[in-house]
C-alpha cells in the first residue's frame, strides 16, 4: 500500500535536498559567486539600458534594487541580445552585482526568456483550455505541418520559431496567437478567433517577411 | 431585465477615448481620489469593510478584513496590484487595464491613502504587450497632473505607482510567489502564515490586490460602502465582472448582479451555446475550480452559493466516499477567478481533463513532492486514457493522486490541479471508463488472456495504487524538510 507516494517520496527526497541548497544560493549573495568572478565577455549593455536601469533604480529601496532590477534588466537584455544565455547572465549579474547563480536561476524560470536564439519570428499560439476547445491543436498542427518544426522548433532558414503557449488572457476570441519580432519591440497585437484560413494568411505573411497587423486586433 | 442598466467599472469599455485622462476626469474620474487624499484613513477603510467587497483574484476574501490585518504603526507597508492575470478561461483584468486604465490607478490612490502607502506596485503579467504601454501612459499622465508623485492632488500624501512586469510564470498570479518575482527571483510561494498583510514584500507588511477588486474602490468612495453592498447578494457587495468563453454564441466581458445564474449567464446574457448545441460542463471560475454540470447551474455565480449550495453536487475521491475540506466540509465548487468556460455536448471531457492538467503540470513551481510529481503523473495517466491506451484502474488511480496532492502543499496550485480532477472524475466518470473500455490496452490484453486462456490477467499497476494517497503523509515530511531547512 501507498506504493505510489512513496515511490514519488524516496525520489523526491534527493530532488529536495537540491532545491534547499539552491534556496540558500537565492537568499545570501555571499554564498554565491561573487560578481567579480564572472567570465570577462565582450558584449555590453547599450546605453540605453544603463539609462533605464539610472531611472528605475529609486523606485525600489536602496538595499533592495539591485535585485529587484533582476528581471527588468533581463528583459531589456534579451531585447538587446536576442536571448539569454550564459554570457548575458554574466554581464546581467556584473552590472547589478548579483550572483549568476541567482540571475540564472531567475532567467532559466521564467518561460519569457530564450535560452536560446529564437527565429526572427516567434509565433506563440494558445492551446490552453477555452482554445483547445476551439480548435487550436488544429491550427497548431497545421503550423507544424506548414513549417515542418516541433514545439520551439525553428524553421531551417530561421525564419520562424513556433510555440505552443498557455493561456494569453484572451480566451473569449480562441483560438488566439502572439507574434514577437526579433529586434523590435514585441508586437502589441493579438491575433484572435484563428481558423485554419486565417492562420495560412498569417503563415504567409511571416514567410513575405511581415507581420500581418491587418490581421490583429 | 435589467442586468446591463448599471456599469461600474466596464462602463468605459470600449470607448477609446477613456484612457486619456482628460476624458476620464470629464466623465467624474479621479473626484473620489481627491476626496480620498483628505479623507481619514481609518474612514477609508471602514466604507471598504462595509461594502462586502470581496476579493476578485479567486478567493473572495472580504478586502476590508485583509486591509485590517496590515499591524498599527506600521512604518512601511505596500500595496502590490495582482494584474498577473493567467488563469485559464479569464481575461478580465486585461480588458480593465487596456479600457480603463485610470480607475485601477485612481482606487490605487485611495487604497495608499487607507493603508498609509506611499510606494505601489503593479505586477503585470509578461505577456499582455498590449496593455503594458497604455498603463504605463496612463500613469504618466496621472504624474503629469500632479495626481501621483510628491504631493498627490496638493495633499501632503505621497505615492509613486511602478509597473514591474512578470516573464512567464503562471505562479506568479499566487500572492507569494507574486512577491518572490517583484523582489527579483524565481516566482517560488511562501508558506503562510505568515500572510503579507504581516509579513511580504521585503518583510514588509503587504496588501496584495487583484486589479478588480481595486478598480471599484472609487465607485464605492463616491456611493458610499452601504450602496456597494445593497448591489451584491449575502455578504457578496458590488457587481462582478465575469469572462465567458468556450462555445457560446457571444463570449466576452460582463460586468453582472451577483445573483445571475450560470443558466441566465448562458442564455440571456451570452445568447446561448453555438449551432443550437446543449451544455456538457461549465468551470465557473477560472480552470482551479471545479466544474458544473448542466443540471447544477440553476445557482448564482456568486462566491457563497457555489460553495455551499445544495444543488451542487459534492466532489467524490471513490464513489460513494465525498472529498473532505477538513471538518465535515465536502467540496463543491467555486466562484474563483470569474473565468467561465462553457462546453457543449461534443467536448470530449477526457481530452479536456487531460490538457487541464498537463497546464498545471507545466507550471508547479516543483518545491512540493506531492504538487510537482503529482500533476506529472496526472497528466501522463489522463494522456494515456485519452489517446486510448487506458487501463482498468486508472479512474482510481487518478484519483488517488489527486487526494493526495489536495491540503498537502505550499500554495494553492496543488489543490487548483486536485480538486478540478476529481470533479471530473466524479462527473463524467462514464466517459472515463468508456475510453478505457475501448482502449487498445484493454484489447490486447483480452487478445492475449484468449490466446492463453490459462494465464491469469495481469493486475497492472493500478490497483495497487488505489490506497497510496496515505503515503503522501511520508512525502510531505520531505518536501517540509526541502522547504526549511
Ligand atoms: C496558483 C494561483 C494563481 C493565482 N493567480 C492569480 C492571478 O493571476 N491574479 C489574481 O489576481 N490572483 C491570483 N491568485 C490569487 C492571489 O493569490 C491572491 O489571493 C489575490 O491576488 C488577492 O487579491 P484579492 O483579495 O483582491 O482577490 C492566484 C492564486 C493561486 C493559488
Ligand atoms: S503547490 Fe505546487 S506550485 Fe505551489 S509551491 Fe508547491 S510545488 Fe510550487
Ligand atoms: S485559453 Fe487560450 S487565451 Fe485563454
Amino acid at each position: 500500500m501507498g506504493t505510489f507516494w512513496l515511490a514519488v517520496g524516496v525520489g523526491a527526497f534527493w530532488l529536495a535536498l537540491g532545491a534547499s541548497s539552491r534556496v540558500d544560493l537565492v537568499g545570501e549573495p555571499i554564498l554565491g559567486f561573487a560578481a567579480a568572478e564572472t567570465k570577462v565577455t565582450t558584449k555590453q549593455l547599450s546605453p540605453e539600458i544603463e539609462a533605464r536601469i539610472q531611472e528605475l533604480w529609486p523606485r525600489f529601496p536602496p538595499q533592495n534594487a539591485a535585485k529587484a532590477l533582476c528581471i527588468p534588466v533581463l528583459y531589456l537584455a534579451q531585447q538587446q541580445f536576442g536571448m539569454v544565455d550564459d554570457e548575458v547572465v554574466d554581464l546581467v549579474a556584473a552590472r547589478l552585482s548579483l550572483p549568476a547563480a541567482h540571475v540564472k536561476g531567475t532567467a532559466t524560470f521564467y518561460t519569457m526568456f530564450n535560452k536560446k536564439p529564437v527565429g526572427r519570428f516567434h509565433l506563440q499560439i494558445c492551446t490552453n483550455i477555452a482554445c483547445q476547445i476551439t480548435g487550436a491543436y488544429g491550427v497548431f498542427d497545421r503550423c507544424k505541418q506548414r513549417l515542418a518544426v516541433e514545439n520551439h522548433g525553428t524553421t531551417e532558414d530561421g525564419n520562424v520559431t513556433l510555440s505552443e503557449v498557455e493561456c494569453l488572457a484572451a480566451c473569449g476570441y480562441g483560438p488566439v496567437a502572439q507574434i514577437a519580432e526579433r529586434g523590435k519591440p514585441d508586437i502589441p497585437l493579438y491575433f484572435e478567433n484563428l481558423d485554419l484560413e486565417r492562420i495560412e494568411k498569417i503563415l504567409d505573411a511571416l514567410a513575405e517577411g511581415r507581420v500581418p497587423v491587418d490581421l490583429g486586433s | 431585465m435589467g442586468w446591463f442598466d448599471l456599469k461600474i467599472i466596464s462602463r468605459h469599455f470600449d470607448v477609446p477615448q477613456a484612457k486619456d485622462i482628460d476624458y476620464y476626469v470629464e466623465h467624474g474620474g479621479y473626484a473620489a481620489a481627491r476626496q480620498a487624499v483628505r479623507m481619514d484613513p481609518a474612514a477609508i477603510t471602514t466604507e471598504v469593510k462595509e461594502s462586502n467587497l470581496r476579493g476578485r483574484g479567486g478567493a473572495g476574501f472580504p478586502t476590508g478584513i485583509k486591509w485590517g490585518f496590515v499591524p498599527k504603526g506600521a512604518q512601511t507597508v505596500y500595496l502590490v496590484v495582482n494584474a498577473d492575470e493567467s488563469e485559464p478561461g479569464t481575461f478580465k483584468d486585461r480588458h480593465i487595464l487596456f479600457w480603463n486604465p485610470h480607475m485601477l490607478i485612481e482606487g490605487m490612490i485611495i487604497a495608499a491613502r487607507a493603508l498609509g502607502v506611499k510606494s505601489a506596485y503593479v505586477y503585470m503579467r509578461g505577456e499582455m504587450l498590449r496593455e503594458y504601454p497604455v498603463l504605463q501612459t496612463a500613469i504618466d499622465e496621472a504624474y503629469a497632473k500632479g495626481f501621483l508623485g510628491a504631493r498627490c492632488f496638493g495633499s501632503d500624501m505621497p505615492l509613486d505607482i511602478t509597473i514591474y512586469r512578470g516573464a512567464g510564470a503562471y505562479i506568479c498570479g499566487e500572492e507569494t510567489a507574486l512577491l518572490s518575482s517583484l523582489e527579483g527571483g524565481r516566482g517560488w510561494p511562501r508558506l503562510k502564515p505568515p500572510f503579507p498583510a504581516v509579513k511580504g514584500l521585503w518583510g514588509q507588511p503587504t496588501i496584495v490586490n487583484n486589479v478588480e477588486t481595486i478598480a471599484n474602490l472609487p465607485w464605492i468612495i463616491e456611493h458610499g460602502g452601504k450602496a456597494f453592498a445593497d448591489l451584491g447578494v449575502g455578504r457578496s457587495g458590488g457587481l462582478r465582472i465575469v469572462s465567458v468563453c468556450g462555445h457560446v454564441n457571444r463570449p466576452g466581458v460582463y460586468e453582472l448582479p451577483l445573483s445571475v445564474t450560470g443558466r441566465e449567464l448562458i442564455e440571456e446574457v451570452c445568447g446561448g451555446i453555438r449551432n443550437g448545441r446543449k451544455v456538457k460542463g461549465v468551470i465557473p471560475g477560472g480552470v482551479s475550480m471545479p466544474l458544473l454540470t448542466e443540471a447544477e447551474l440553476d445557482v448564482p455565480f456568486e462566491f457563497d452559493a457555489l460553495q455551499t449550495d445544495e444543488r451542487i453536487a459534492e466532489v467524490e475521491v471513490q464513489p460513494g466516499v465525498k472529498f473532505d475540506l477538513g471538518g465535515g466540509r465536502t467540496l463543491r465548487t467555486m466562484a474563483g477567478s470569474g473565468g467561465v468556460v462553457v462546453m457543449d455536448d461534443q467536448t470530449d471531457m477526457v481530452s479536456a481533463c487531460w490538457r487541464i492538467l498537463h497546464f498545471f503540470a507545466d507550471e508547479s513551481c516543483g518545491q512540493c513532492t506531492p504538487c510537482r510529481e503529482g500533476t506529472g503523473w496526472l497528466t501522463k495517466v489522463a494522456k494515456r486514457i485519452d489517446a486510448g491506451q487506458g487501463r482498468p484502474g486508472d479512474v482510481d488511480l487518478m484519483a488517488s493522486i489527486a487526494d493526495g496532492i489536495a491540503g498537502n502543499t505550499i500554495c494553492a496550485l496543488g489543490d487548483a490541479a486536485a480538486w478540478p480532477t476529481l470533479a471530473f472524475l466524479t462527473k463524467y466518470r462514464g466517459e472515463f471508463e468508456a475510453k478505457i473500455r475501448s482502449s487498445r490496452f484493454v484489447a490486447e490484453q483480452r487478445a492475449a488472456a484468449e490466446a492463453a486462456a490459462s494465464q491469469a490477467v495481469h493486475p497492472g499497476q493500478a490497483g495497487k495504487a488505489v490506497q497510496a494517497s496515505k503515503a503522501v503523509q511520508a512525502s510531505k515530511a520531505v518536501q517540509q524538510g526541502g522547504v526549511t531547512s
